[in-house]
């Protein structure tokens, strides 16, 4: 536990460096360069998603002649209400839903019950598992082995593709381990002479103490199940219900057939769609920003956690 | 004396026995996941890669083959049903039998019930093999025998001796197995316990990534989707990829992709240290902080989304046409997403712009891990920013450096597919495709018709080649430093 205190130390930016500068010509030149630099690339970072913001709510007309620049006009929500209407939208929200919570939530319950087990000095084989479970990090049989075996066991076009592969994660395992072996034996020493088993134990004190890591892999697995959809593209070809929205977003963006394909038909949609002069680029850019949305949401946790995840990880398990 | 002899000797023959039904019950185990062994594939239809496991988990996986025979009317549909019921029988027999067998690793009273528990799964499995003769029988009566193909497969031999020699060896165990005393209770040494509870995660492990090894079999076979393997070639497809002036083309121009992109990215691998070592120069907090949070957000989107940017910004109506056609430099706005020139560099840009931040991450770390009184001595000495920086700064992030370094041209060959994929297009094709995009596009991209063996080959001389450079990089690390990497 102190390595992780000590870190959390560490990552707090350098206040402390107190030996001042004379400020020389020289010094003045340098900083104006260095703040410019960096200011640079972080609005060259940010602009992006300011700029997609800003087309999403501007008048569509404008939007699709390409006239909104750096701030937006005739500002108005009607696309995210017309969203409604694009096929297949709903379906894949759901499915991207899904997979992120149940896929998640499974392994993160998996790396942090096998993380505990392989603390376990006394169990049967332990070297060997350990290491059977962590060498998959360094090979891969391919792509199509993969897709072969994943099929073979019925796990294309079928929701479960998402999940079961994803269970055991190695890397998360080890930041796992590692963790636990920094919280105290005498913890779960206490409690194994009084009685408990190794599920109470872990229940009861390995996942409270746990808590920061487990955090750590929920946010990195939660934004990996959210962003794939290569598997999507793989596994899934044959059931479209089951496309993710990252994958259904691409779908949109590289197809150049009209407006009309891509919404629900009917006499109200038309009249909708005419009211809000939706076009394809609208309606691409306002299904890209729904999908970044959950991402920026969650992005204030993450930070907190994702340094610490960093720093575990760099120390080997 | 000659009672202790004869416990000893009790002790031993008992535990030959369960070792010998955890062998058998092993094997059965295997035999569940083989498609080889499959005892239900009574018909040609039936996929040859799908094991008895997979046809009991799903129906659909059974009848797929099957639907134009039930439409012509070739079959009836209750034999399919006929032959799901048996392989779920067979298989709950088999679920109940490894409980058992899994159980002999406990003490006395759990080695009991387990040889109990393997006996009744041994016997509950045999009469769904048995079920399977009526379903042979009535899938032979088919009206059309040289498209149905039945079958009697080997695998019903091989499953109906392993339960009997099972059942047999349980029962033995149950009744040899000295009687349990009062004081005996359900219980099970730790090491056991502990190793039962990892196990289901151990055999997820074996299941996505040691058995896709075996799928490097296909390299060898012709390949016919829903065929399965029909004719070892041996190495055919590996001297094919050579010989064959098409796809040796292919390879050598993929090839060179990869390497200059992974070219690129190595010889740009100081930038994130760069970027940490004059970010530690901005000293106010706020900005240091503020430059932080806003260039690692990239990070966290995908490429998909940054694809979405790349359209927003430089498509024909996106913000750099508009803003050049304001400034008057150009009169009508072109997509420069279909702009097929300097397509290494651009991908080079896109990723940095992407990581840049998120790689400093470890970097700013390190810096704030120096030794504060190495600059303190170094500006009494009368060093310059730059000077600390060189002499300082720099050395003490080499050895993170160094490890990142080794590990990126172990990773020369692997560069993802996401990336490529969302920003081909037909102007930029030539230039884009890195390996993993071209094995993919090659077996899986062309709507069922690529070829398989040819992708599995690329895919399995790219995965042996990484695997060594990996392990070249770690023996290199290990002279060098005098530690290991992986």
């Amino acid at each position: 536990m102190d390595e992780v205190y000590n870190t959390k130390q560490a990552l707090k930016p350098q206040k402390k460096r107190k030996h001042r500068y004379k400020r020389t010509k020289g010094d003045i030149i340098f900083n104006i360069i260095n703040y410019t630099v960096y200011i640079l690339f972080t609005l060259i970072c940010v602009f992006p998603f300011y700029y997609l913001l800003i087309n999403t709510i501007s008048a569509n007309e404008l939007v699709r002649t390409g006239q909104i620049k750096l701030y937006p006009i005739g500002i108005h929500f009607k696309n995210y209400i017309a969203l409604a209407n694009v096929n297949n939208l709903g379906s894949s929200v759901m499915v991207s839903v899904a997979r992120t919570v149940i896929g998640t939530a499974t392994m993160v319950l998996a790396s942090a019950f096998v993380g505990y087990l392989v603390t376990k000095r006394n169990m049967w084989g332990r070297r060997f598992i350990y290491r059977f479970l962590i060498i998959t990090m360094y090979f891969n049989a391919g792509l199509i082995p993969w897709y072969l075996t994943m099929s073979m066991l019925g796990l294309t076009n079928n929701f479960w593709g998402y999940i079961i592969p994803g269970i055991v994660a190695p890397y998360n395992i080890i930041l796992v381990k590692t963790y636990i072996e920094s919280i105290p034996a005498e913890l779960e020493e206490s409690a194994f002479v009084d009685g408990a088993g190794y599920f109470t134990i872990f229940r009861k004190i390995i996942w409270p103490l746990s808590k920061p890591i487990l955090a750590t892999i929920a946010i990195f697995g939660a934004v990996g199940h959210w962003n794939s959809f290569t598997d999507s593209m793989i596994l899934m070809s044959g059931k479209p219900e089951l496309y993710t929205l990252q994958y259904r977003l691409y779908i949109y963006l590289s197809s150049t057939s009209n407006l009309s394909a891509l919404m629900n038909s009917g006499g109200a949609v038309n009249k909708s769609i005419l009211d809000a002069a939706l076009n394809m680029r609208t309606v691409k850019l306002t299904v890209a920003m729904v999908t970044i949305i959950p991402i920026l949401l969650v992005y204030p946790f993450m930070q907190r956690y994702f340094e610490k995840g960093i720093m575990i990880g760099a120390v080997k398990g | 004396m000659g009672s202790d002899d004869l416990e000893a000797r009790q002790l031993r023959s008992s535990n030959i026995l369960l070792n010998l039904l955890r062998t058998v019950s092993i094997l059965i185990m295997i035999s569940l996941v083989l498609p080889v062994l499959n005892p239900a594939r009574l018909s040609g239809l039936i996929s040859k890669d799908s094991a008895l496991l997979t046809i009991s988990l799903s129906y659909q996986s059974l009848t797929s083959g099957f639907i134009r025979a039930l439409n012509r009317g070739w079959m009836e549909e209750s034999t399919l049903t006929l032959i799901y019921i048996a392989s779920v029988i067979i298989t709950i027999g088999i679920v109940i039998l490894s409980a058992g067998c899994f159980m002999t690793l406990g003490k006395i009273r759990l080695q009991k019930l387990g040889a109990r528990l393997s006996a009744i799964g041994s016997a509950i499995g045999m009469p769904g093999l048995v079920m399977l003769i009526p379903a042979y029988n009535a899938m032979s009566q088919t009206s059309n025998p040289g498209k149905v193909e039945p079958m009697f497969p080997i695998g019903v031999y091989v499953f109906f001796g392993l339960l009997a020699l099972n059942f047999a060896i349980s029962l033995i165990t149950a009744i040899k197995l000295p009687k349990p005393q009062a004081a005996d209770r359900y219980e099970m040494e730790a090491k056991y316990q502990l190793f039962l509870m990892i196990l289901p995660f151990v055999i997820l492990t074996f299941v996505f990534a040691y058995l896709p090894l075996w799928g490097w079999r296909y390299a060898f076979f012709n390949y016919k989707p829903g065929l399965g393997l029909n004719e070892f070639v041996g190495f055919k497809w590996f001297t094919f990829l050579f010989e064959n002036s098409a796809t040796r083309r292919d390879i050598i121009r993929v090839i060179t992709n990869t390497l200059a992109m992974s070219g690129i990215g190595i010889a740009t691998s100081w930038l994130p240290m760069a970027f940490a070592i004059f970010l530690a120069e901005i000293k106010s907090a706020k900005v240091s902080r503020m430059v932080q949070t806003f260039t690692t957000i990239p990070n966290f989107i995908s490429w998909v989304l940054v694809y979405t940017f790349a359209f927003a910004l430089f498509s024909t109506e996106g913000f750099v046409n508009s803003m050049l056609i304001d400034l008057g430099l150009i009169e009508k706005g072109r997509n420069f997403l279909m702009d097929g020139d300097h397509i290494w560099l651009k991908m080079w840009a896109w990723g940095t712009w992407k990581g840049l931040g998120w790689s400093a991450i470890i970097y700013i770390a390190g810096i704030s891990g120096i030794d504060q009184q190495l600059y303190e001595a170094a500006t009494i000495d009368g060093a310059g920013r730059f000077r600390k920086m060189w002499n300082i700064t720099v050395p003490g992030l080499i050895p993170t450096y160094s490890v990142l370094l080794l590990l990126s041209i172990a990773g020369i060959l692997s560069n993802g597919m996401d990336q490529y994929f969302v920003f081909k297009n037909s102007a930029n094709k030539e230039t884009i495709e890195v390996l993993d995009l071209y094995v993919y596009t090659l077996g899986l991209g062309s709507g069922g018709s690529g070829n398989i063996p040819l992708a599995t080959v690329v895919g399995m001389l790219k995965s042996i080649i990484s695997v060594t450079l990996l392990f070249t990089a770690n023996r290199i690390s290990k002279l060098v430093r005098g530690e290991t990497i992986v």
